[in-house]
């Protein structure tokens, strides 16, 4: 636009923690402090990033300045930007709080010094997969992500982690190469692999078969209802701050891209839509009775996002009239929502489990030792998440369900209703055990709130509390660069 | 008949073949080989995207993708046998 | 049908499907590693066929012959616990035959579909190539057009290597070094291939500057031929050395597409008196970090000091 040398915000946003992945790396005696450093530089970048898409809309790089199909180019939009600003702000505060998790009182080193990189790597392929515009390009991003991902859940290194890793590993290379797969039948009929060439193709059996790998891909990845058979073990096994990042915003990129390619290549089939939607139903319903069953904080925790995840689709599927057209806000509030909200009460549950010494459900009220702070922490975020207002998760469930209501699929609210009681069920038992003193044989021990270590979730609780008040405005940011159904 | 044809046909069945043993196998290596084979058989549907029938030259965009793809895969399987080392360490450790 | 090519491409096809069933279905773990690796020469085989020499090399160097090693020297680790037979119900079996089958079947249906021999983007490439510095197509897309994809694959290398690391510690005792008859028998199968993987890519060198993966794959092979037979042992004391190994690609790559960006070029944009220079320095340092990150992912664990010990018994 200019010829002045000013920044490249979307190269920043993804160069700037692969900068830091590489130094805390090599240098492990300061990992800590170079995350930490590069954890503000990239959302100083987002930020800055996020001025402009406001200023000027959709921000575009054309690396090596090639150009689509032949190059590959950054897009920044509306929706990408709101996601790339999801990763930072739920991202700095994760650090923040790891730095207290991993603190040399309670990690061993080598926690310490491969959380960083392995943290930055991850967050390198988060911001690539938001900006990236090219089919081929985001496999290689799941795959980072994947590898990074998978790095974080072992990071504890018991025998219990391992074995979820490794589960959760065959499922990631399995999704990638899905993925992969369906890439290929795209080049075969195309010939190129950028988005633009995606909106402009006509419906071919080839476009069909590599919608379905890519999207059978998706799904494994994100964990819908049956496919979430690795998520739990993961999700529960890993470090508190491990969990809030692979719960809050990793499977959150298998969500982004499926909202992208359901967008530029239609699903033929309203059957194939109602098919997601009663998946998401599914998901909504055995995580509920999967949470109620669960015996450890964590594992409950785990197995919300396997419901919150089947939320998603069934606002992907019925929060508008005609097919996804609509419906894409719905889901993408949500999964802000779920993301700042699940990023809280894994910090917090990891907070209660460090102070408690276990974090089995039923034996939470026999504790002396009450968290006050991180229980406070925990009860905010499970507001968000089951939906009461004025949080953002309250904000994502009514658009679902005007739009539901508005198309008239009354079963459809019906089954949100069923969910949100479902949640108010399971998050009780919690925090009923938060509130009892009665069955406690000694005296409450000296009181162990507001601990520093607490302001981290406590801030992202808050912010999914909070942040539901200014729903429009997010919504309204959403659609800057017409984020679908114009070439780019 | 061409050898597009036969062999786009061959990493498709090489696919399949990957597919049902990465969902079926139990024992870790054969299932990351079982992933490994899926990885070829997409690595033959780019690279018979890019086939001419000689002389023509082949389209060297999806040549590169597929090299990228094996250095990816490699990245993966090194991983995925770390991890079953370790758990057969640590469960070694446990029994005994 | 009378090109004898023709038939062959059938009998070399047909081989490669029955080998990828056999590879599944053979009992013992030391055969199904070996078939794997005749499975990947035979598909490097077809590449070549298929006019995709680069890619054959790479799936040769990388895909069969460094991830065999990968798999011997798990099963080396793991074998002293045979499998324990875990009956797949016949019904899962079924379903899944079904499943696949039909996969299989819409496909097929799908690729027959296509058009096959079409030109994508092999036009434009060929009309920017004089713009990309060097002389070879596949070189020109993997560190020009499309170098943020290559960028972020060493950035998955990178990845690897860190989890790897991060992965294997504690109690666990190393891989023995010394590994027999697999280690005899893999060199056999290995060391051939590497003379003719080194002689082909001296050879391709004088007209492509390419081939820095299968350049760093070959490297990387004498690493582990350092590694197995004790020439070389991991130290503590190398690790600073190894992280900047690691790094040196990745860095190096980044560093200059974000510095070539100045006065009106974007990221990657390589000043064209300076393509040529830029490319050769960035896969000259991939290659260096190539064969390190392999040999490091074969070796496997970081050498740290408390498991010393542990290898001198």
């Amino acid at each position: 636009m200019n010829d002045l040398p000013t920044l490249d915000w979307p190269t920043a946003v993804v160069f700037a923690p692969l900068a830091g992945a590489i130094l805390a790396f090599a240098w492990p005696r300061r990992a800590a402090g170079i995350g930490l450093a590069s954890v503000l530089l990239t959302t100083a970048a987002v930020a800055a990033l996020a001025l402009r898409v406001l200023a000027e809309g959709a921000v575009v790089t054309r690396l090596g300045n090639w150009g689509a199909p032949l190059g590959i180019d950054l897009r920044a939009d509306g929706l990408s930007t709101l996601l790339l600003a999801m990763t930072a702000g739920v991202g700095l505060f994760v650090s923040l709080g790891a730095l207290d998790s991993y603190a040399p009182a309670r990690a061993d080193e080598r926690t310490r010094r491969y959380f960083w990189p392995l943290w930055l790597l991850l967050l390198t392929g988060l911001n690539g997969a938001f900006l990236s515009t090219d089919v081929f390009n985001l496999y290689v991003m799941l795959e980072v992500i994947a590898l990074a991902a998978v790095g974080l859940t072992v990071l504890g290194g018991g025998r219990e982690a391992v074995r979820a890793g490794l589960e959760y590993m065959y499922a990631s290379i399995l999704g990638a190469l899905l993925f992969l797969m369906g890439v290929g039948f795209v080049y075969l009929e195309l010939g190129r692999l950028d988005f633009a060439g995606l909106i402009a193709a006509e419906p071919a059996p080839a476009l069909t078969a590599a919608l379905a790998l890519m999207i059978a891909g998706l799904l494994l990845k994100t964990a819908l209802f049956p496919l979430h058979f690795w998520l739990p073990g993961a999700h529960a096994n890993a470090t508190a701050p491990a969990s809030a990042l692979l719960s809050g915003l990793v499977v959150k990129v298998s969500l982004y891209i499926f909202l992208r390619l359901t967008q530029y290549m239609p699903l033929p089939d309203e059957l194939l839509v109602t098919l997601m939607g009663t998946l998401g139903a599914g998901a909504i319903l055995w995580g509920g009775i999967q949470a109620l069953r669960a015996e450890r904080l964590k594992l409950l925790v785990a197995w919300s996002t396997v419901v919150q995840i089947g939320l998603i689709f069934v606002a992907f599927a019925r929060a508008g009239q005609v097919g996804l057209a609509e419906s894409w806000k719905a889901a993408a509030l949500l999964i802000l929502a779920h993301a700042v909200a699940k990023a809280a009460m894994f910090l917090s549950a990891g907070r209660i489990k460090d102070e408690v010494g276990h974090d089995r459900i039923q034996d939470l009220d026999r504790s002396p030792i009450r968290p006050t702070l991180a229980q406070f922490t925990f009860a905010l975020a499970a507001i968000s998440l089951i939906g009461l207002p004025p949080s953002l998760g309250f904000a994502g469930k009514w658009v679902l369900m005007e739009g539901a209501m508005a198309a008239g699929y009354w079963h459809w609210v019906g089954i949100t209703m069923i969910g949100t009681l479902l949640s108010v069920a399971y998050f009780s038992r919690v925090l009923a055990g938060f509130l009892r003193f009665d069955r406690l044989r000694t005296p409450v021990a000296e009181h162990q709130g507001w601990a520093l270590a607490d302001t981290a979730p406590l801030v992202l609780a808050l912010a999914a509390l909070s942040l539901g008040l200014v729903a429009a405005p997010i919504l309204a940011f959403m659609e800057i660069g017409y984020p679908f159904g114009a070439t780019p | 008949m061409n050898s597009g044809l036969i062999f786009g046909l061959t990493g498709i069945a090489v696919f399949a073949i990957g597919l049902f043993g990465a969902l079926v196998m139990v024992e870790p290596l054969r299932r990351v080989l079982a992933l490994k084979l899926c990885s070829v058989g997409a690595g033959f549907l780019l690279v018979v995207g890019a086939w001419q029938a000689p002389p023509d030259m082949p389209d060297p965009v999806p040549h590169a993708l597929v090299i990228t793809g094996i250095v990816v895969m490699i990245s993966a399987t090194a991983v995925a046998l770390a991890l079953i080392r370790r758990l057969h360490s640590l469960e070694r450790a446990s029994d005994e | 049908m009378t090109d004898p090519l023709l038939i062959f491409d059938v009998i070399l096809g047909l081989a490669i499907v029955a080998l990828a069933v056999a590879v599944l279905a053979m009992h013992d773990r030391f055969a199904m590693i070996v078939l794997f690796i005749v499975f990947g020469l035979l598909s490097a085989l077809a590449w070549v066929r298929l006019s995709a020499p680069d890619v054959a090399l790479a799936e040769a160097a990388i895909g069969t012959g460094l991830t065999g090693a990968l798999l011997l020297t798990t099963l080396h680790h793991i074998r002293a616990t045979p499998p324990a037979p875990v009956p797949v119900p016949a019904g899962a079996i079924i379903a899944n035959l079904g499943l696949c089958g039909l996969i299989f079947g819409g496909l097929v249906v799908a690729f027959l579909s296509t058009p096959l021999q079409a030109p994508g983007l092999a036009l434009p490439v060929a009309q920017n190539m004089e713009a990309s510095g060097v002389a070879h197509p596949v070189t020109a897309v993997l560190l020009n057009f499309r170098a943020y994809d290559t960028l972020m694959e060493v950035v998955v290398l990178l990845a690897a290597i860190v989890a790897v690391w991060m992965v294997e510690r504690g109690t666990a005792q190393a891989p023995s070094p010394v590994m027999g008859e697999i280690y005899r028998g893999f060199a056999r199968l290995a060391l051939p291939a590497i003379v003719i993987i080194g002689t082909y890519l001296l050879w391709v060198g004088a007209y492509a500057p390419g081939g820095a993966f299968q350049g760093g794959a070959v490297l990387a092979a004498v690493g582990l031929l350092l590694l197995l037979s004790r020439l070389y042992r991991p130290q503590p004391a190398h690790r600073p050395l190894a992280r900047l190994g690691f790094v040196l690609g990745t860095a190096v790559f980044a560093g200059i597409a974000l510095l070539v960006a100045s006065g009106g070029r974007v990221p990657f944009e390589y000043p064209a008196a300076h393509a040529k220079t830029l490319i050769l320095l960035i896969e000259g340092m991939v290659t260096i970090s190539i064969a390190v990150t392999l040999a490091a992912l074969f070796h496997g664990r970081e050498p740290e000091y408390a498991s010393v010990s542990e290898n001198h018994k």
